[in-house]
């Protein structure tokens, strides 16, 4: 379980998110959703342990985060961020293989079909359209072995059929894990979640 | 040709590159050598003493210096997610030199002493560390830091050699250019076994710089450190620069073009691009040298000059002929 408590996190005078709460267990698929500028991006920051919050506190399994090395941290969850860049211009295969052969999941290749990445495994990333890109982002974040996948953004440059298998992997890997999606635009999407949590504004 | 074919290819080429050029040197030069070379071993002739006491030790330097340099280039522009870094540019070489010349001023030690190695490797750490504690966190940050501290060194290290009356310090100068006519068994020996541990570092740190490379949060999602990463890349990076300085000088552009050529061969995966860094940097290496000590006999012409006429033309054909392996975020 992520167990997030009492959560505010305040850049400069700006306050992001105020005493937020939520939490995460394994078998549900939760989206999270809110406008442009609500803390979206910023919660999954905290989680993720690049930001540090004002007050609260973030739990993975009872453990608390600021606790956790950050190696110990990725065996809890992975992360897909929102517009992952790639700059260098490794092989498909090459950027699903960053993750190291003890860390990986254990079925990656139904994973890779799904993602529709099979037939790109050869090519440059750098070289991809952006919807593309995305996919491998994704897919480099469920290769990884963890208890929660957490993605930002997952379907913003997706089409419709692409949309609609990346929901029906992450329904299959619900069973066993936890997943939260970030997305804005959610409405042809709530169906599949089990829950929605919504971010607003403070003020 | 496959990708496989092509990385086949590029180590057994660089391999066979190697020997044929290490034959080449030792058998090549002023005194002409009329026994095989193999046959010299152990012996106490003038040929013997020309191939074992004064070439061996060069070919052998630029061979570990070379590879030193293309290993150091890849690991900086890989740390520094730039294409335009190298050692030289974040201080690293200006703290290796001024180490070496406090070594000297101070009158600890004089030159090609085990202490000079010593003090242009802890110049070098020192300025990692430095670059390390005074730079932001993010973006350009920790590569203007270290341009900045680079150009202060480099001031100071001017000054103290124009202030100390210490002799020989003036003729220091002949590090700006680089040069392997100082080589000899004894510095070869002496600093190995510190290039020695930059490479084993550096290949530690290859792997995570594959995942550095998606940028700080992506690294730190996929359980790598990148404060902790950085410490121990520039801590490679100076023992693999720091000894290299202490016994050549500078030698300029080649950790910066070796890295290109070879991930245009062989693709960015740091493994690969680290060995065969490696192996071309020492191919370039020992290629400048043999023709700056043979093509004008018996005038040696900077090394320097070589590295960037051999390596410019060959980066800017690759670019040519092949898609680009690095696309900036424009």
């Amino acid at each position: 379980m992520i167990n997030v408590q009492g959560l505010t996190f305040s850049r400069g005078e700006r306050t992001i998110l105020n005493n937020f709460s939520m939490t995460l267990a394994q078998g549900e698929l939760v989206l999270l959703s809110g406008e442009n500028g609500s803390g979206k991006t910023t919660l999954l920051q905290l989680i993720g342990g690049v930001l540090t919050p004002s007050a609260g506190a973030i739990t993975f399994n009872d453990r608390k985060l600021s606790e956790l090395s950050t190696t110990e941290q990725a065996k809890v969850r992975a992360i897909a961020p929102a517009r992952r860049q790639f700059t260098l211009a490794y092989t498909v295969q090459e950027v699903l293989d960053f993750v190291p052969k003890n860390d990986r999941a254990a079925h990656p290749d139904q994973m890779i079909e799904s993602l529709g990445l099979r037939d790109l495994l050869e090519r440059k990333v750098t070289e991809l359209s952006t919807g593309q890109q995305e996919r491998v982002s994704v897919g480099l974040a469920l290769m990884q072995e963890a208890d929660f996948y957490l993605l930002d953004e997952p379907f913003s440059a997706q089409d419709q059929g692409n949309t609609q298998n990346i929901l029906q992997l992450l329904t299959a890997l619900k069973k066993t894990k936890g997943v939260l999606v970030i997305s804005h635009n959610q409405d042809a999407l709530r169906s599949y979640f089990d829950r929605e949590i919504m971010l607003e504004e403070p003020y | 040709m496959s990708q496989r074919t092509r990385k086949l290819l590029s180590y057994t080429v660089s391999v066979v590159a190697i020997l044929f050029l290490f034959q080449i040197s030792l058998t090549t030069g002023i005194v002409h050598v009329h026994e095989s070379i193999w046959s010299l071993v152990g012996k106490n002739s003038v040929d013997s003493n020309t191939v074992w006491q004064l070439r061996f030790p060069r070919v052998l330097g630029a061979l570990i210096i070379g590879a030193a340099l293309g290993v150091a280039g890849a690991v900086a522009q890989g740390i520094f997610r730039n294409p335009l870094a190298e050692p030289t540019l974040i201080g690293l070489s200006s703290g290796a030199t001024l180490g070496t010349i406090v070594v000297i001023a101070t009158g600890v030690g004089s030159f090609g002493t085990r202490s000079i190695v010593a003090g242009a490797v802890g110049g070098a750490a020192l300025t990692a560390l430095l670059v390390q504690w005074l730079a932001p966190a993010k973006g350009f940050g920790f590569l203007l830091t270290g341009i900045a501290i680079s150009s202060i060194l480099t001031s100071v290290a001017g000054l103290l050699i124009s202030m100390s009356a210490k002799p020989g310090i003036q003729s220091l100068s002949f590090w700006d250019f680089g040069s392997l006519s100082l080589l000899n068994n004894q510095s070869v020996g002496m600093i190995a076994p510190y290039l020695e541990a930059g490479v084993i570092l550096a290949f530690f740190v290859s792997r995570k710089l594959d995942i550095y490379s998606l940028g700080d949060h992506s690294a730190s999602y996929m359980g790598v450190d990148p404060r902790r990463l950085r410490l121990w890349a520039v801590l490679a990076l100076a023992l693999l620069v720091g000894p290299a300085v202490s016994a050549v000088g500078s030698i300029a552009f080649l950790g910066l073009l070796v890295p290109h050529i070879v991930r245009l061969l062989v693709g960015p995966a740091h493994r690969r691009l680290l060995s065969l860094s490696a192996l071309v940097g020492a191919i370039v290496l020992m290629l400048a040298d043999l023709i700056a000590r043979t093509s004008f006999e018996p005038n040696e012409i900077p090394l320097g000059l070589i590295t960037s006429l051999l390596g410019a033309p060959v980066l800017i054909i690759l670019l040519k002929v092949k898609r680009a392996s690095w696309v900036s975020n424009d």
